[in-house]
């Protein structure tokens, strides 16, 4: 594992934040009983299993919610004010995933479609790898 | 036969202080033996006679450091509920009420200090509670926006009306102005300057939004029987219930779809009115922890009172005021017109209420649902009642 977090623990996240460092999106299924699951756990509570396999997953899905944030919050410098953060529910996976839209924001509504790319973010010193999206 | 609790504590003195962020005359812990000192006074009970603590929402004032200006004799019992927002201000009456109820303290004191210069900001001590790397690359900092996420979906998805936050934000500053102790006191809710304040998070305005204030509050609890020696009238603890379902909860905005607008009180929702023996056509009065308009909404969805369909039909102006309201919210002003001592003034006040001593009285009020801070991954609420 490389990835040093800008927050706090990584936990059994350390693949997620690798992959996106190389610029894949990675998720973890279970590989006793198929389930996906995020956030990543280091045991399936579903089958008490200990193993995971991590697959690439294309940016891809619809937006579940979002909000369009004005107040310039301490720590969100990086994005011009205002900005919009959407929770995404991919299409591949059942699994959402945050990030901030580019791009225009005409038709931003539930249930519209995105596609993603992978950034960074400033945040203090730290560079975090980060997703964006676009509306399709 | 399962033990249940209904009934057999009761919370018997209230002290509460709250200033305007910044203002504090002492530092907090300063405040809050103020605070408790005035809920012993309160009770006719002796400050060193108390022997055991509660808080919850990562409180920084740990009991043993009280003890020299109580003059505790012995503490016997201290915890908190574990969550860094109000989600656990209900169930700490819950661990106070089991620590008397097993015989290990007898007179508990359940309390919330927040000064800003010793703790700094509330919305800035919850988010580190839950930051991670995938919030704060995505510019989301505050709990406003995770708040404001999850109200979109209840509002575009779900089909709740918007303006039903107007009509919760009116009601609680209608009571607040005829408060004397509210920051909204002597103040008439403005629609214009409602809809006019700045932007926060969208669909947030400012009004949408409890702002902080310095304070400390503290609720002495001790035993029904023991109540009845004391100054005031007892107001028992009916119920209590604080948890979380599957499928809620600190899940990266991965709770289950049919939750993630709730408040998350459907986990504790049959519990709490099943020991008390009551249905939400019981309570007489609600203390609605509101960190945010839309959450205040969605926890009165969770707790029964209404549901997506009729929503509209139950959170209106004239419904929620006392005395002439069906479901008077509030009657302080509640944290969005009263103050917000981390949603203190809620528990505060639904004791008040069921003693008569609201600003707002709601006549013949004999049950008051504390319902506490919703969104929360970890949630409580409480029924109190007097007979």
């Amino acid at each position: 594992m490389t990835y040093h977090s800008a927050t706090g623990p990584v936990g059994a996240e350390g693949r997620y934040w690798d992959a996106l460092l190389e610029g894949r999106l990675e998720l973890p299924r279970c590989t006793g009983c198929g389930r996906w699951h995020w956030p990543a756990v280091w045991r399936c509570g579903s089958c008490g299993s200990w193993d995971h396999e991590w697959t690439q997953q294309p940016l891809e899905g619809e937006v579940f919610t979002y909000t369009r944030t004005h107040h310039p919050f301490g720590g969100t410098e990086a994005f011009a004010k205002p900005f919009s953060t959407l929770i995404v529910t991919l299409n591949s996976v059942p699994v959402r995933l945050v990030g901030v839209l580019e791009g225009d924001e005409a038709g931003l509504r539930i249930g519209a479609p995105v596609t993603g790319t992978i950034a960074r973010t400033a945040f203090g010193d730290a560079q975090i790898p980060a997703l964006r999206w676009s509306l399709s | 036969m399962t033990p249940n609790l209904s009934g057999l504590t009761a919370a018997a003195g209230v002290g509460y202080r709250q200033y305007k962020r910044g203002t504090a005359p002492a530092p907090e812990r300063g405040v809050l033996v103020r605070a408790i000192v005035d809920a012993c006074e309160d009770a006719g009970f002796d400050p060193a006679d108390v022997d055991g603590f509660v808080s919850y929402g990562d409180d920084k004032n740990e009991p043993v450091r009280l003890m020299p200006d109580l003059g505790t004799k012995a503490i016997n019992w201290s915890a908190q509920v574990w969550g860094g927002g109000g989600g656990g201000i209900a169930g700490a009456f819950g661990i106070a009420a089991s620590a008397i109820l097993t015989g290990q303290a007898r007179a508990v004191v359940v309390f919330r200090a927040l000064v800003e210069g010793n703790s700094g900001r509330l919305s800035a001590a919850v988010m580190a509670h839950h930051l991670n790397d995938h919030m704060v690359s995505s510019g989301i900092l505050a709990p406003a926006q995770v708040c404001a996420m999850r109200a979109q979906r209840m509002f575009e998805y779900h089909g709740v009306p918007y303006e039903l936050c107007e009509e919760l934000v009116r009601a609680s500053y209608y009571h607040g102005s005829r408060n004397p102790d509210a920051v909204a006191y002597g103040k008439d809710f403005d629609h214009d300057e409602y809809s006019g304040s700045r932007i926060i998070a969208e669909p947030f305005h400012l009004f949408d939004c409890s702002r902080e204030n310095d304070g400390a509050g503290a609720i002495l609890l001790v035993s029904t029987e023991m109540a009845r020696d004391l100054k005031k009238k007892p107001v028992k603890l009916l119920s209590v219930a604080q948890g979380t379902e599957a499928g809620y909860g600190d899940l990266l905005e991965n709770d289950a779809t049919e939750l993630y607008p709730t408040a998350g009180f459907r986990a504790i929702r049959d519990r709490l009115y099943g020991t008390a023996g009551l249905t939400p056509a019981d309570i007489d009065v609600v203390q609605l922890y509101e960190n945010f308009s839309a959450q205040g909404i969605a926890s009165l969805i969770d707790h029964g009172f209404c549901t997506y369909e009729n929503v509209a039909e139950v959170v209106r102006f004239e419904n929620l005021i006392a005395p002439s309201g069906k479901l008077p919210v509030n009657t302080s002003g509640g944290n969005l017109a009263h103050g917000f001592v981390h949603g203190f003034v809620t528990a505060v006040e639904a004791v008040r209420c069921l003693r008569g001593e609201s600003p707002n009285p709601v006549p013949n009020a004999r049950t008051c649902l504390l319902a506490g801070g919703p969104g929360a991954p970890t949630i409580s609420s409480a029924i109190f009642g007097v007979d």
